[in-house]
Parts: C-alpha cells; sequence; structure tokens
C-alpha cells in the first residue's frame, strides 16, 4: 500500500539530511536501469545502427511527454492530481497556430507566451485547490473541460500556422552532434528542479504531499506552496505544448489530449508515488523516455498490430516489477510474512490453531439498552429516534447533499430551456436508462477510489464484457443463463488480476489496471478479429429498450441495484473495511482489517460492475462493438468525485456519487437538446461542475 | 545497481521469449520495405480498413514486390511522429499511413521525404505539401448528403444532426458542407446537435438524451455520421412502423443497408431490425479499401511510376433506388452494381459496407474480413 509509507520520506528527508541513502532514490535506479536496458537492446537490435540525429530526434519525439510529465510530477509530490494538463498543451498549441502570420516571430516570445497560458491556467487552479480548499481532481476536471471548450473556441479543426522560427528553434542544436535543444530544454527544467528542492518551497512541496495536517502544525505555509505548485505545473504544460507546437508547426485541437494517461504512467514508472510526498522529477523524465522507446522497441521486434497494446503492457509491467524486486519492497514483503505463517502453521502456533476462549467483559445493561458505562455501542439505533438517526447520518448526507441540488438546478434549467421536463415521466426514464451505466460504474470506482486506488481498466473490461456476452448469446435467450454469470465471472477474474497484482506485487494501481486494460485490448481484438459478432439476446434488449407501463425494466433493476449498493458501501464490514482502509491502511490493519484481501474485493468489485455495464450496453445498442467502454472512464471518476467522494480516500458514500451521476447525466442531457457548439457546451459543462462544487463546498 | 540491471535484462529477454518475439524482420532483396502506421486499431472502421490493406499486400500482383510492416501508433499524435521517425531510421522505402492529426505529422513527413521515403495517407488527410493523400472529398460528402435530406423533407422539416469526433477536419468539413445547404433552406430547422463520435453505441446514448424531451414527432429527419441502423431501431422500439421511418443520411454501416432493402426482400440471417425495412436513406462513406489503395499507388511510384499528390476516391452513393444485395461479394459480383451483404456473412450490423472499388479488383468481401485477396 502507498498509503502507508507516506509519511517515512518526510520524516527521512527532515532527519537524514542530505546523506545518500539507496532506498530513497531506488525508483529512480529502476527507472534508469529500465530505460538503459531499453536502450541497448534498441542500440544492439536494430537493423542500421543509430547515428546521432536518430537519437536527437528521439530525445524531441519524447520532450514534449517528458516536460509535461515534470509539471504532473509536481502536482501528485504535492498530493494532488491534475487532469487539465493535456489540455493546456492542446490549448498552447492552437493558440499558437492562431496568431496572425507574422505576428511574433521570435521562439523566446512564443515560448514565454506558451509558459504564460499555462501558468494562467495554473494559478486559476492553484487558486480553487489552496484558497477555497476544494479537491484538486473535481477542479482539474472542469478546468479540463473549460480548456477544451476554449481549445475548440480557438479553432474547431486543424490548421493554421506556427512561425517557422519555432520549429528552427527547437530543431537546432545547443553543442552541435552532442546536444539538441530538446535535451537542453529538458536539461533546464531539471536543473530548475534541483535548485527549487533545495529552496523552502521544495521542501515545503514534499511536506504538503507528506501529511498536510503535520506541514501546517510545523508552520509550512501549506496553500501559498499548493498555490505555487500549480502555477509551475502549468509553466511545465505550457512549455510542453510550445515543444508540440514547434514539432508539429501547425495547430490541432487534440494534439494533447491522448498524452494524460501516458503522463500519469510517465510519473509512475519514474517511480514517484501517488499521493504525495515521495519521488521527484529525474525519475518522471527517466519514466517519459522508457514509454517513448517502447515505439521503437515494437517495430524492431515486429509484434503484429493485434498483440501491440499486449506488448506494451507486458514492457510496462516489467519496467514497473523491477522496483518490486529488492529487500524492503511489497513482494519481498509478503513473501516473508507468507513464509512466518507457514512456520507459525507447522509449529500450530497460529491464532487461529489455539482453542480460543471467548472472555468477554459482563458489562451489566441498563433497561434501554445502553451499557452501563455509557457508552452506545455502534449499530444498536433500535432505540434510537428518526432524528437522532438523522443526525448521525448528517456528515454522509452533508457530503451528498451539493450533487442532488445542483441536479434540481440542472432539472429546472431544462424545463426553462426545452420544457417538456418536470412532468414529463418519459424524460425520467430516458435520464435514468442513461444513467444507470455511469451509476454502476460508480459503485465499483467509488470503491476503488475510496481505497484510495483507480480503475483504468474498465473501457476494455466493459467492451470485452459486451463481446463476449453478444457472441455468446447470438441472439438467442436460452443462451443467457450461462452467458451473463460467466461473463459477470470474467469481470470479476479481471478485478481479482488488479487486485492481485497491486496487493501482492506492490505495483501502482494506475500502471496495473492500465497494463490490463492493454491486455484486454489485445485479448478483444485476437477474439474478435476486429469484427465483433452476434447480437444481444431479444431479453436483454427489451431489458433496456421496451417500455412496462412507461418504465424501462433496467429502471427498475437500477433502483434494486442503488439499494444494495448503498447497503453495501454504508451498512456491511466489507464497506467500513473500505472506509477504514482509505482513512489509513496502516490503522485498518493493525484494527485487524484485513486489507490485503478487502484491496482484491474491491477490484473484483469493480470488474464486476464494469462487466455489467458492458452487458447492459450490448443490450441497449443490439451488439457489442470494440471501443464501446472508451466513452466511460472519465465520467466514471468524474461522477465519483462531484458526488463528494475524496480522490485521496476515505470519505464519501454511494449516495453522493449515485447523485454525482444524476447531474452529469442531466446535464449531458440539456446541452444535447441545445443547439451549441461542442466548444460551448464543453465550457458550460466545466463551469456548472466548477459552479456547484465551489457554491456547495464544505465550510470549516 | 548491477543487480537491478542484471534483474531487468533478464526479465527484458524473458518478455521477448514469452511473446514468442521472432528475430528482427529484415529486408529480402530485390522486395520494397513498406510500413503502415495505423492510428486507433480499436475500432471496426479500423480493423477492417487494415485487413483490406493486409490482403492487398499478399495479393498475387503484390506478395513478390513488398515487405509489410504493421505498426500501431494509437490516439496519440505525438507517438506517431515518432513512429514514423523509426520507420524512417529502420530503413523504409515507402510508410502507408492513417495519420491522426494532418497536421501535427507534418514535421515528420518532411524529414522522411528529405531522406527520400514515399509517405503516403489514406482516409485522413497530411497538409505536408510532399505526402500523398488518397480520400473521399469529406466537405462533397456533407453537401451531398444534406441535398438528399433536403429534397426528401421538401425544403421544410425539424433534424437532427448527430455529428462525429469534434475537433477533427472529417467532422468539421463534413458539418460544414451541410451545414451551407440547410442555410439555404430557411425552412430547415435544426432542433439538436450531439457529437456521436462515429459510434452507432454513442450515437444512441446522443439521440436518446435529445428524446427525453421530445418525441418523434417533432423530428422530420436525421443527418447523421454515424447512426442511421440505430435511430431506425429506435423509432421502431418507440412504436413507428417501417413505412413511416424518418429519412435519414448517414455512413455505410451493412446494417443501415439491409434496413435500406424492400420490405419483404429475402435475406439470411435477418436479426431484430437488422432486416429489410424499406427505410429512406442515403448511404456512403469513409471508403474502407482506401488503404489497399494507397498501397497499390505507393508500390506504383516506387517501381517508377507517376502517381498524383492527391487521389480523390470518387464517393459509393446508395440510395434507395440503387441498393442492391450481394450474394458471396466478390469483387466481381460488387462491379456489377451490388452494394449490401447477408446478415448471415456480415453478423455485425456496425460493419461497414463501402469496400468496393473499380481500382482495387485485388480485394473483396474476404479481404475486409478476414484479409484474404481475391483468387
Amino acid at each position: 500500500m502507498q498509503m502507508t509509507e507516506r509519511l517515512e520520506p518526510a520524516l527521512r528527508d527532515g532527519t537524514a539530511g542530505r546523506k545518500w541513502r539507496l532506498g530513497r532514490d531506488r525508483g529512480l535506479l529502476t527507472a534508469a536501469g529500465v530505460l538503459v536496458v531499453l536502450a541497448s537492446i534498441i542500440l544492439s537490435v536494430s537493423a542500421t545502427p543509430l547515428s546521432y540525429y536518430d537519437i536527437s530526434q528521439i530525445v524531441s519525439s519524447g520532450t514534449p511527454l517528458a516536460i509535461a510529465g515534470m509539471g504532473q510530477t509536481l502536482v501528485i509530490l504535492s498530493g494532488g492530481f491534475d487532469l487539465s494538463a493535456a489540455a493546456v498543451i492542446s490549448l498552447v498549441n492552437v493558440s499558437l497556430a492562431a496568431l496572425p502570420p507574422d505576428a511574433v516571430t521570435s521562439p523566446v516570445l512564443l515560448l514565454l507566451i506558451g509558459i504564460g497560458i499555462g501558468a494562467l491556467v495554473g494559478m486559476v487552479n492553484g487558486a480553487l485547490i489552496a484558497f477555497l480548499r476544494l479537491q484538486p481532481i473535481v477542479v482539474t476536471l472542469a478546468t479540463m473541460f473549460i480548456l477544451q471548450g476554449a481549445t475548440l473556441l480557438v479553432m474547431d479543426k486543424p490548421g493554421g500556422v506556427i512561425d517557422a522560427s519555432l520549429g528552427e528553434f527547437m530543431g537546432s542544436e545547443v553543442i552541435p552532434g552532442f546536444l539538441p535543444m530538446t535535451g537542453a530544454l529538458i536539461l533546464a527544467c531539471l536543473a530548475l528542479w534541483y535548485w527549487l528542492k533545495a529552496t523552502p518551497f521544495g521542501i515545503a512541496l514534499y511536506a504538503v504531499g507528506g501529511d498536510a495536517d503535520s506541514a501546517r502544525s510545523a508552520g509550512i505555509a501549506t496553500r501559498r506552496a499548493r498555490f505555487l505548485t500549480y502555477v509551475l505545473a502549468g509553466g511545465f504544460y505550457g512549455l510542453a505544448g510550445v515543444c508540440v507546437s514547434g514539432q508539429t508547426g501547425a495547430g490541432d485541437p487534440l494534439v494533447g489530449n491522448p498524452m494524460l494517461l501516458q503522463m500519469f504512467a510517465a510519473v509512475v514508472v519514474g517511480g514517484t508515488l501517488l499521493g504525495g510526498g515521495r519521488g521527484g522529477l529525474t525519475g518522471t523524465v527517466i519514466g517519459a523516455f522508457v514509454l517513448v522507446l517502447m515505439v521503437n522497441i515494437l517495430l524492431i521486434l515486429n509484434v503484429s498490430a493485434y498483440y501491440s497494446t499486449i506488448a506494451e503492457s507486458t514492457i510496462l509491467l516489467l519496467a514497473v516489477l523491477m522496483g518490486a524486486l529488492h529487500r524492503r519492497s511489497e513482494l519481498a514483503e509478503n513473501l516473508r510474512r507468507a513464509g512466518t505463517r507457514f512456520s507459525a502453521w507447522r509449529e500450530g502456533v497460529l491464532a487461529r490453531q489455539r482453542t480460543t476462549d471467548v472472555k468477554r467483559l459482563a458489562l451489566p445493561r441498563r433497561a434501554d439498552g445502553v451499557p452501563a458505562d455509557g457508552v452506545r455501542v455502534f449499530g444498536e439505533g433500535q432505540g434510537a429516534s428518526l432524528i437522532q438517526r438523522l443526525g448521525r447520518s448528517r456528515p454522509a448526507i452533508l457530503l451528498a447533499l451539493p450533487a442532488f441540488i445542483s441536479f434540481a438546478v440542472v432539472l429546472l434549467a431544462t424545463e426553462f430551456m426545452l420544457g417538456n421536463t418536470l412532468l414529463n415521466g418519459n424524460y425520467y426514464n430516458t435520464l435514468l436508462v442513461l444513467s444507470c451505466f455511469l451509476a454502476i460504474l460508480a459503485l465499483g470506482q467509488g470503491a476503488v477510489i475510496l481505497t484510495g486506488g483507480l480503475d483504468l481498466s474498465l473501457p476494455w473490461t466493459i467492451a470485452l464484457a459486451g463481446i463476449l456476452v453478444s457472441g455468446m448469446a447470438a441472439g438467442s435467450n436460452v443462451e443467457l443463463i450461462y452467458a451473463v454469470p460467466f461473463v459477470l465471472l470474467v469481470g470479476a477474474l479481471i478485478g481479482l488480476i488488479n487486485g492481485t497484482g497491486i496487493v501482492l506485487l506492490g505495483l501502482s494501481p494506475i500502471v496495473m489496471t492500465l497494463a490490463t486494460n492493454g491486455f484486454l485490448q489485445g485479448t478483444a481484438l485476437i477474439y474478435s478479429g476486429g469484427t465483433p459478432d452476434g447480437f444481444a439476446a431479444p431479453l436483454l434488449r427489451s431489458f433496456m429498450t421496451q417500455r412496462v407501463f412507461g418504465v424501462t425494466p433496467v429502471v427498475i433493476f437500477l433502483g434494486l441495484f442503488v439499494l444494495a449498493a448503498v447497503v453495501l458501501l454504508g451498512r456491511t464490514a466489507f464497506g467500513r473495511r473500505v472506509y477504514a482502509i482509505g482513512n489509513s491502511a496502516r490503522a485498518a490493519a493493525l484494527s485487524g482489517v484485513p486489507v490485503k484481501r478487502t484491496v482484491v474485493m474491491v477490484y473484483m468489485l469493480s470488474g464486476l460492475c464494469a462487466a455489467l455495464v458492458g452487458i447492459l450496453l450490448s443490450g441497449l445498442s443490439g451488439q457489442a462493438s470494440l471501443g464501446m467502454g472508451d466513452e466511460y472512464l472519465l465520467p466514471s471518476i468524474a461522477a465519483v468525485v462531484v458526488g463528494g467522494t475524496l480522490i485521496t480516500g476515505g470519505r464519501g458514500n454511494y449516495a453522493g456519487m449515485l447523485g454525482g451521476v444524476l447531474l452529469l447525466t442531466a446535464l449531458q442531457t440539456l446541452l444535447a437538446g441545445t443547439t451549441f457548439p461542442t466548444s460551448v457546451r464543453s465550457i458550460v459543462y466545466g463551469v456548472v461542475i466548477l459552479t456547484a462544487v465551489i457554491a456547495l463546498r464544505e465550510r470549516r | 545497481m548491477k543487480r537491478i540491471l542484471k534483474t531487468t535484462a533478464m526479465l527484458a529477454g524473458l518478455a521477448a521469449a514469452a511473446l514468442g518475439i521472432a528475430a528482427p524482420a529484415s529486408a529480402k532483396e530485390g522486395k520494397f520495405k513498406v510500413f503502415l502506421s495505423m492510428s486507433y486499431i480499436g475500432n471496426d472502421w479500423q480493423a477492417e480498413a487494415a485487413n483490406m490493406l493486409k490482403a492487398m499486400a499478399v495479393s498475387p500482383g503484390m506478395i513478390d514486390k513488398i515487405d509489410l510492416q504493421v505498426q500501431v501508433a494509437g490516439p496519440n499524435a505525438q507517438k506517431q511522429i515518432q513512429q514514423i521517425n523509426s520507420m524512417v531510421q529502420a530503413g523504409a522505402d515507402a510508410i502507408v499511413v492513417y495519420p491522426i492529426s494532418p497536421t501535427a505529422l507534418n514535421g515528420a513527413v518532411k524529414n522522411a521525404c528529405a531522406k527520400g521515403v514515399l509517405v503516403i495517407a489514406y482516409d485522413s488527410i497530411i497538409t505536408e505539401p510532399c505526402a500523398y493523400n488518397v480520400h473521399i472529398d469529406q466537405r462533397d460528402w456533407g453537401t451531398k448528403s444534406a441535398e438528399w435530406l433536403v429534397q426528401q423533407l421538401g425544403g421544410k422539416g425539424r433534424i437532427v444532426m448527430i455529428n462525429g469526433v469534434p475537433g477533427t477536419t472529417v467532422d468539421a468539413l463534413r458539418i460544414e458542407g451541410a451545414k451551407e445547404v440547410f442555410a439555404k433552406h430557411p425552412g430547415i430547422q435544426i432542433v439538436g446537435e450531439a457529437n456521436g463520435m462515429w459510434s452507432q453505441a454513442v450515437g444512441r446514448t446522443e439521440l436518446s438524451k435529445i428524446l427525453a424531451t421530445r418525441n418523434w414527432d417533432q423530428i422530420d429527419g436525421l443527418w447523421t455520421q454515424v447512426g442511421c441502423y440505430t435511430a431506425n431501431s429506435m423509432q421502431n422500439e418507440a412504436g413507428i412502423a417501417d413505412k413511416d421511418l424518418r429519412p435519414c443520411v448517414g455512413e455505410a454501416s451493412n446494417g443501415g443497408r439491409i434496413q435500406m432493402l424492400p420490405i419483404g426482400t429475402e435475406v439470411e440471417g435477418a436479426n431484430g431490425t437488422y432486416r429489410p425495412m424499406g427505410a429512406k436513406r442515403w448511404s456512403s462513406g469513409s471508403q474502407n479499401f482506401t488503404g489497399a489503395l494507397a498501397l497499390k499507388l505507393a508500390v506504383k511510384k516506387l517501381q517508377g511510376g507517376d502517381i498524383p499528390a492527391l487521389t480523390n476516391v470518387p464517393q459509393n452513393i446508395v440510395t434507395n433506388d440503387t441498393i442492391k444485395l450481394c450474394k458471396e461479394g466478390t469483387w466481381k459480383e460488387m462491379s456489377e452494381g451490388c452494394n449490401a451483404f447477408q446478415p448471415a456473412i456480415i453478423p455485425n450490423p456496425g460493419w461497414f459496407a463501402s469496400i468496393y472499388s473499380p481500382l482495387t479488383p485485388e480485394v473483396g468481401l474476404q479481404a475486409a474480413l478476414v484479409g484474404q485477396p481475391e483468387d
């Protein structure tokens, strides 16, 4: 668990001083080792020898990812999460391309404009996060949508020209035959970082990420440190955008978007821990180049197209697994523990092998059921009045309320703008049918997020489930009897693999689930041969599309699902364990919570939910298609966090997530009914999310 | 450090062995080394186009001339830039590319041209002047489709637009062409617009959102890039009879083509709404054979022939007047005018049926399905 180790580096940084330790730099060294191995494979196997020119080109194409990754690392070190990073790159790219020809012909000026735009966005993010104390992931999610809209406003399709001077500048050599300009930029950023790290800001950054409360108590200006982090990170993204622009010489409103997940992968491969406090920017640069070299490796190895995501994921996993092969790693720890348990079992001294004699303190009970010491035992609420019960769940209600209030506002706005809403049964039915996918995903993704993880394998779990269920049922109802349980089992199995990798091997959830997603994509392509066939069974189709007394059957199912989900997270031992782990994995473990088993179960739940969505989605569409899960990853995270769940874990409930789902779906429905251009819709979407969380934020 | 390196090397070796990777392909004597850089492989259109291209590469006239190696860049332009660079480095004679971005690759393409490598793009566009392009005129797609819809509606009616992926050139050009036509007819009113992302599944959810506050009585026609098959299915679910289906404009999915056949046409393997409905349709697609054609042109150029900088592939517009069911789907049969395939052969209604070109007799239905050239 990354959570448990979060405090240590901050302490070590403070006490161990400048003494060099292998343990602290292990992540960095591992990444460097992997990079060296990949590079030597390329150098030795390549058909034609690589010249300085080829290498400088590899450096150039990796530079945007490396620099943007550095910015993201700063945010992650501070304990945050920045989803707007890739959108900044696109915005800078189109802004530079939209400048009138010959208006700015100085590369330095273009560089400053780009960095300026990035820093400006960073200031907005930073102000909202540091001074209004909003969750980084919600704020940056909202700004991501706003920036994407703004990007489309500037340029709705690829085009424009970026002054040639920038391309020449980026392609120039600082030391001819030795150091290209892009390489020099990376080195300059690293130099800036090593200087920053030694300043009070650098120390504050690690301290805030390690433990914000302790940092504040120790007299560190945490708000200023956070604010500065986002401004700096924004500057890095801006610079990355300028590098992209120099390379491409023109604008493309979508150029940055796919870099987001890659950026996170680069950060994690580089040895920085999610959740903050440990890692550094050098590792990220190396991590970025590990990812970049994969293109060359796949080319050299001539991996066939359908297998390419599988090969890529394998390399990614192996690269990160290196970090798990040392004496103090999670894996070694697990093996040692298993060994100890085994020898204890042989000696017969395991706790459960002992005959236990339950000894409870016999406390005299009062008539109203409250023990004599006056401590109310949790769960013994039979005697409590409704008011008392409500009072007890007040924090939970407060957490869920903002999403529902915003939902109501969106409903009113829909009535006002489109009419035929508030009293229209069809509207609610459609809304609930469309919400069911996100509502189901939110349970799985939400539980994962509560334990401080993230499940990025949803898209291809959904697609594979849809393809399997349609292929097996092939348009017949009887086959559903075994197809549905089988596919749900596959979903749970995918979760089991995710959970095992995370718990037993100690891999970062981001890397593990990203790799699983790649494996699943390859599997789906190979299984379907590129064209999935078969039909959803008629029963499944009617379940999703027919109306019985004006209500689609899935809506009833959704109601039952919501009840079950609320009970599962709020009223069962499993649910309480999830929260306990999210609050502190170590504290939970010490209190006897089976942390590992629970985490594995959480990922299984997520896999199960994704498989269920795949089945239902194929029922709605009538058949499965390859990319059918692609549109659900970000919304699943968005719904969970807009509903009040803390991405760093431990806080949130299903009612809130459901509110988030309803809000987002209703908002999309409202926007789809208008004829606003995409740019405006995206901006409205972001602004509504932002206003909702600002206006209804928790006040201290 | 040394130990880490050692384990790393060991594991990397293991990985290579586990994946069963063969020794790097070296160009055989006398063969052109051609690379294909695909963008995203996770959708039906791309998979089908790649199948056709692979079939072309192993067709009798080609198999002795080229050595084709396929790589996937995913949706990331940065990655494709590097892929093109490393293909040039690996000694490519020609690079066939599905460009992720019309502009972002320009630097890499220019560099490839400078090194004497032929770069040819299919379906989408590369704006760098030294690259060759093979695609349909997307703006014209928008204009023609909109004109047909306006004519069907008699110049008056409320329409819904389901667009593609916002921010792409293809989407922008199609919308531009269509809206220009709609603007000329004041009787045409656009009542809803959504991004269908060129996916039947997304098209369905977006159309449902539009219909949450409206009903079908308030919609007279649909202009979609991908989504007519789904729209017709939804109308059926809402109790609208086949003969009252709203006229719809869209891509060339086989499901949509089958729905265009007159009611009562005998087809094998019909299922649900994947059946002849006599639906009023205009169907034309981004052609799936453009990749195969690009490869053919590249080889022609490598052999010293002349090819135009832009091969503007004519559209293959199918309306209710020209719809015709194929028996087997050989190239010869398609050249005689058939343009829809039996559901029994194509179980996926989302499969794209725009595979015929008089310029590519090497590839037919088997090419699109399993990558086998015509005999």
